[in-house]
């Protein structure tokens, strides 16, 4: 049973971070490789507000969640509008570069020692007893609940909403979408932004529920895995690559080695990658043209 | 004469700075015509309408030299949502839909986030006035349509962005004559109820003179020859080389010129 649970709670945090390349790279086709570092500085704006919100931690998160939101805007307004038409490897370099930028940044603003958010906003994270004997903790608890709403909304908002739909447009055509009046521009800066913050809520609940270093950027890397194997243009997809990630990494530590825990994604990773680069649910035609 | 609703005026377009696909190309549309434009292929029609509505940046092309003028407004280089907000609409040549939305979805995505519902069901019923085919396609995924379909939803989709001059580049292709010929009747419904201005971009001369008012042809990226419908179908070389192409070598204008004109490619 803890072991089912720990699969859920893994493959939940890593869905969570994987929407977030999936939702970029299905508008935009850039593969987004600065995601895991924007995550992690969701998780150092929450550690920020808590102290200057204090006191008041309703209001900490939600100045956190604008804050993260903006961030991703502001990604795409100063540095990615620039390589809108430009090849797609420049601009994932440029995302590459902004990762490290960023990852440098971050030890430099907020030090590289273990810090707890969660205190600073003055929760406890106490475990929940599982009906069948499992447990979870409090923070664990919510952030399957935060995936499962946020999917849901992704869901909704992508086949019903009056930018869902504009969104899949840029997404198939974007010249076809400009010419229709759909301003590009607008449509990549909100991907950007939602991406960043369903990552950013990712980071905030992963530090809430075990606190922060500057190493969560690998719980972002390995989230990657789960969002190719799944098909990078897929957010079905990603949930079944999460599920598959997350499930292979515990059951290798539960029985193998717990070792083996960084390893095994990217093992996964590159077994998808030989036998079938475009993932489970992704597209072949849309892989020939990254 | 009342100042035109578009003028082109010695346009010139390259490709990825290097290949230059018409040279000083000019034209002018008057409020409420319809306007063909004809040529064989590679001729630069479509290279002349993507450069009219701003749909060149993908294939790295520019407009070089000359002018592109609406309603007194210079718009050449202009990016292609802002072009059809100003007033015009392309339906391009190839991927004119977008294949794994559904038709009402192609027809919703240019709608603004911010138009009311009731615009929204307006715009649409006027829509299904002139295609009533398509509301019972609905729900069909656009990658799924036939030929005559998807050129109907290209059309549509370039509608529903309430245009003043709507671009058709080879509405006819691959299609069979009484699809193109309905759709040709549609256009002419279209211009006659809205009062929109057309320009369409058509191989053929026989089907783009049926119903256009003017005609311009091209070869080679210049303009070769131009007049109303009576003039170009009664010209001589018309007849000869774009009313009717039965020989199998290619043969350009000027050689055309040398030969016996003839009536009996026409109809
Ligand atoms: N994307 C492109 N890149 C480079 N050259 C192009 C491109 N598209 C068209 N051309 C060139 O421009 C010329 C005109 O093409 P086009 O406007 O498509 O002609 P038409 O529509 O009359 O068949 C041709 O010589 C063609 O080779
Ligand atoms: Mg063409």
């Amino acid at each position: 049973m803890q072991l089912f649970v720990n699969i859920i709670v893994l493959s939940s945090i890593y869905a969570l971070i994987a929407c977030g390349y999936v939702l970029i790279y299905r508008v935009s086709r850039v593969l987004n490789l600065a995601h895991g570092e924007l995550m992690m500085l969701g998780s150092y704006l929450l550690l920020t507000t808590a102290s200057s919100f204090s006191g008041h931690p309703a209001a900490a998160i939600a100045a956190a969640v604008v804050l993260s939101l903006t961030v991703g805007v502001l990604v795409y307004v100063f540095l990615m509008r620039k390589m809108t038409g430009e090849m797609a490897l420049a601009a994932v370099l440029t995302t590459v570069a902004l990762g490290i930028l960023l990852r440098g940044l971050m030890v430099l603003i907020w030090s590289a020692q273990q810090q707890y958010p969660g205190q600073a906003l003055g929760f406890s994270n106490p475990a929940i007893a599982l009906p069948g004997g499992g447990r979870i903790s409090t923070f664990a608890a919510l952030l399957v609940l935060a995936t499962a709403l946020t999917y849901a909304a992704l869901f909704f908002f992508l086949r019903f909403g009056r930018w869902g739909v504009r969104m899949r447009a840029a997404g198939q055509n974007p010249l076809l979408a400009a010419q229709r009046g759909i301003n590009l521009h607008a449509v990549y800066a909100l991907a950007w932004g939602l991406s960043t913050l369903t990552g950013s809520i990712a980071g905030m609940l992963i530090s809430l529920d075990s606190g922060l270093t500057n190493t969560m950027v690998i719980i972002g890397l390995k989230a990657f895995p789960a969002a190719l194997v799944g098909g990078l243009d897929s957010l079905a997809g990603a949930l079944v690559g999460a599920l598959i990630i997350g499930a292979a990494e515990v059951l290798s530590i539960q029985y193998i080695d717990p070792l083996l825990s960084d390893v095994v994604p990217f093992l996964i990773l590159i077994a998808m990658l030989v036998v079938r680069p475009w993932g489970l649910f992704g597209t072949r035609e849309e892989l020939d043209r990254v | 004469m009342t100042p035109p609703l578009l003028s082109v005026d010695k346009l010139e377009v390259v490709y990825n700075r290097a290949i230059t696909a018409i040279q000083g190309i000019s034209l002018s549309v008057q409020t409420g015509q319809i306007v063909a434009i004809l040529g064989t292929n590679g001729a630069g029609k479509s290279t002349t309408l993507r450069a009219i509505s701003g749909f060149l940046g993908i294939d790295d092309a520019r407009v070089t030299e000359g002018a592109v003028t609406f309603k007194g407004q210079r718009i050449e280089n202009r990016p292609p949502n802002e072009v059809t907000r100003l007033g015009i609409v392309l339906v391009p040549e190839r991927e004119k839909v977008f294949p794994n939305l559904t038709v009402a979805e192609n027809l919703a995505a240019p709608f603004a986030p911010s138009m009311s519902n009731a615009e929204r069901r307006e715009r649409e019923d006027l829509i299904y006035h002139f295609f009533p085919r398509l509301a019972d396609l609905r729900t069909r995924t656009g990658g799924l349509l036939s030929g005559g379909e998807r050129q109907m939803l290209a059309v549509a989709s370039g509608l529903v962005c309430k245009p003043e001059l709507l671009l058709i580049d080879e509405l006819s292709l691959g299609l069979a004559p009484v699809v193109v010929e309905d759709l040709m009747q549609r256009l002419l419904q279209i211009r006659k109820e809205l009062g929109i201005t057309i320009v369409i971009v058509e191989q053929s001369a026989a089907v783009a003179l049926e119903i256009a008012d003017y005609g311009y042809v091209l070869e080679n990226g210049r303009v070769v020859l131009d007049g109303d419908r009576e003039r170009l179908t009664s010209h001589g070389d018309i007849q000869e080389f774009y009313l009717g192409q039965s020989s199998g070598d290619r043969r350009n204008y000027r050689d055309v010129k040398q030969y016996r004109r003839s009536r009996r490619w026409y109809g």
